[in-house]
This record gives structure tokens, sequence and C-alpha cells, in this order.
């Protein structure tokens, strides 16, 4: 692209009608010829920035960048394999903490010593129901235990266990 | 290899491949941000963050578009995101706390590194009346030199909406330049 050619495309430049092939020819005589940039530049300071050279980049933040950017991929992946490892975990803490609420309902309903066993208490005598007598007991030899099990004897699905130590007992 | 091979072994896992990606077009994408956000050292956080959210969807990378255009609009929706969140009253004290100059540009050395050091400053200082969307088309066309259907592309938006950005921009800088540095206007208009 000669000085005139440049000079006659300028305005078109501005208003973004060009072709991609001519308004590449224009930046780079933009950059190349000192006194159509001195023109171009007093007609349209706003091409100050379409004559600046592209910034070089140094090699060491490349590599600095492409290192971070590995390093973070792999805590990626430690993380999601903590995370695999974790669920377990959480499956047994959720686990225990069915057993727990299910003890705390039984105590609750079912008759345990707790204040707030009260109201199944009071069901129980109102109904005059009394409480089944344990259905097994087993010594357990050598353990120093003896375990008893509840169960009503039309529900061979549902039982309670209770493990205790004879040396302990009133 | 080409971009197509790197990204189709960092979908299988190769670490490295993705490390290849990121020696070849992180140099390019920080020039990008590093404008639009005009902060140097933030923009490397920036590309680091744009590398990192396309590994983690590479899966969902459309291979018809170039890898380059993608990851451009990954990193520049970052930063316009991070725009987004700064306060004006920060940028504004930027901009003052920051104002000296030098005239360049205009001599027989011009299209140098002093020329592009000066033209960032400048940008940076002014930068400011632009909205985050009339940044970036400003800053990946006229700057970056990226097609108008690409800039399209990175952006979200069709190439006439780009080609307004850019008019819009372009009138922007030129009343903050003519206002703020008279140096460049031409003799006959300096006061």
């Amino acid at each position: 692209m000669d000085c005139n050619m440049f000079r006659e495309l300028l305005s078109s430049y501005l208003d973004e009608s060009l072709d991609e092939d001519r308004w590449r020819s224009f930046r780079r005589h933009l950059r190349e010829c000192a006194s159509c940039r001195k023109y171009a530049l007093s007609e349209d300071p706003s091409l100050l920035f379409a004559a600046a050279p592209e910034p070089v980049v140094l090699q060491a933040d490349v590599e600095a960048c492409a290192a971070a950017v590995t390093a973070g991929i792999r805590r990626q992946r430690l993380a999601r394999r903590l995370q695999r490892r974790r669920r377990p975990w959480l499956a047994a803490a959720a686990a225990i903490m069915i057993v727990i609420a299910g003890g705390l309902f039984w105590k609750v309903t079912l008759g345990g010593d707790g204040g707030s066993s009260a109201p199944g208490i009071e069901a129980s005598v109102e109904g005059n129901v009394e409480m089944a007598p344990p259905t097994v007991e087993v010594e357990m030899a050598g353990e120093e235990v003896r375990i008893y099990q509840f169960a009503a004897e039309d529900d061979s699905g549902t039982a309670v266990y209770f493990i205790v130590n004879p040396a302990m007992e009133l | 290899m080409t971009d197509r091979g790197w990204v189709r072994s960092a979908q299988d896992g190769d670490e490295e491949a993705f490390a290849q990606l990121v020696r070849r077009h992180s140099g390019g994408l920080h020039r990008a941000v590093a404008r639009i956000l005009a902060d140097d050292a933030e923009a490397w956080d920036v590309v680091q963050m744009a590398f990192l959210k396309a590994w983690q969807r590479l899966d969902r990378y459309d291979s018809r578009y170039s890898f380059s255009t993608w990851l451009y609009r990954i990193g520049t929706n970052l930063a316009i995101d991070l725009l987004r969140s700064r306060s004006s009253r920060e940028r504004t004290h930027k901009a003052h706390t920051e104002h000296h100059l030098r005239l360049v540009g205009t001599g027989e050395g011009a299209g140098s590194s002093t020329d592009r050091a000066e033209a960032d400053r400048i940008l940076n200082q002014i930068v400011g009346v632009l909205t985050p969307q009339q940044r970036s088309a400003f800053v990946l066309r006229e700057m970056q030199g990226l097609d108008t259907a690409e800039v399209a592309e990175v952006l979200g938006c069709s190439a006439t909406t780009v080609r307004n950005h850019i008019f819009q921009a372009r009138k922007a800088l030129r009343r903050e330049v003519r206002a703020r540095f008279p140096e460049y206007l031409p003799a006959s208009e300096r006061r």
C-alpha cells in the first residue's frame, strides 16, 4: 500500500468499512510509515492504539503460566480424588446418625428413662401394655457380658439387643 | 502438532498436551486481557483462570471452532466480569494518580516498544470511559488485530454489534485523547 492509497482509505478504516485484506494492509502501513502515521494521528488520535506494535511477552512468564496451570489441574484432580474417598465416610457418618436418631426415637416413644420419655411411658401404662420379656438371653463365655434380645413373637423382623456386663448389674 | 491434536490429547487427560496449548496461547491472551483490564499482573491471574476453566470444560469444546477463539471467549468473559466487579472510584483514582505523559508516536522511530508502552499507558488512563463490551471489542479488533467475525464470536454478538462497539469506543477515546492529551492534536488545533 502506498501513501496516497493509505490517505484515501483512512476514513473507510475509521468507519470499519474496509475488507479484511485492506484493513490489514492499512494497519501495516500505519506502523511502518512515519509520515502517514503522523498524518493519521492528526486526523484521529484514536489511531494511536492501532499504530502501537504488539507487546512482547517474556518466555519466562509463559513458562510460569504453564507451570501454574499444570499445578492447578493437578490440584483439581487431587481434590476430586479426595472427594471420592470421602464419600464412604459420609455414608458411614449418615448411617451412624440414623442409628442414633432411631435410638432416640425408640427411647422417646417406647419407654426410655429420659425426661422427654414421659408421654411414651404414660401411653403404655394407660393401655396396660406390658413390655415383652426377653426372649433370648445369651451368656458370652470369656467376654464377661450377657446379651438380651427383646422381640415380639408376631414380629420376627424387629428386635432390640442389650449387651450387659453382669458385674455392673444392681 | 496443531491445536486440534493437542486438544484431542488433552481431552484424553494428557496434562502435557494442555501445557503446550498454554505455551502457544497464553501470550496472546495475556496481551488482550491486560489491555482490557489495564493491569498487567492481574491479567496473568485471569489467563490462568481461563486455562483452568478451559481444562474443566474441554469435553464441551466444539472442534469446528478455533481453540484460540474459544479460549479468548472464556478469558474475555472473565475479564469483563472482573471489570464489572471493580468499583468506578478505584478506577478513577488510578487514572488520576498515573497522569504523566510524553509526546511519542509521531517520530521516525514510531512503532517502537516505547510507542507501545505509551499507547498502553494512555489507554490505561482513559479506558474507563468505555463499557466493558466496547473496551473488549476495541482491544481485540484495533489492538490485537482479530477479524470482526472472530471478535463477534468471542463476545457472543453479531459483527454489526462489534462494529458499533468499535465506532462508539473510537468516538469516546478520540474525545478523551483530545481533552487530556493535547500533545496528540495537530499544532494548529493546540491552544
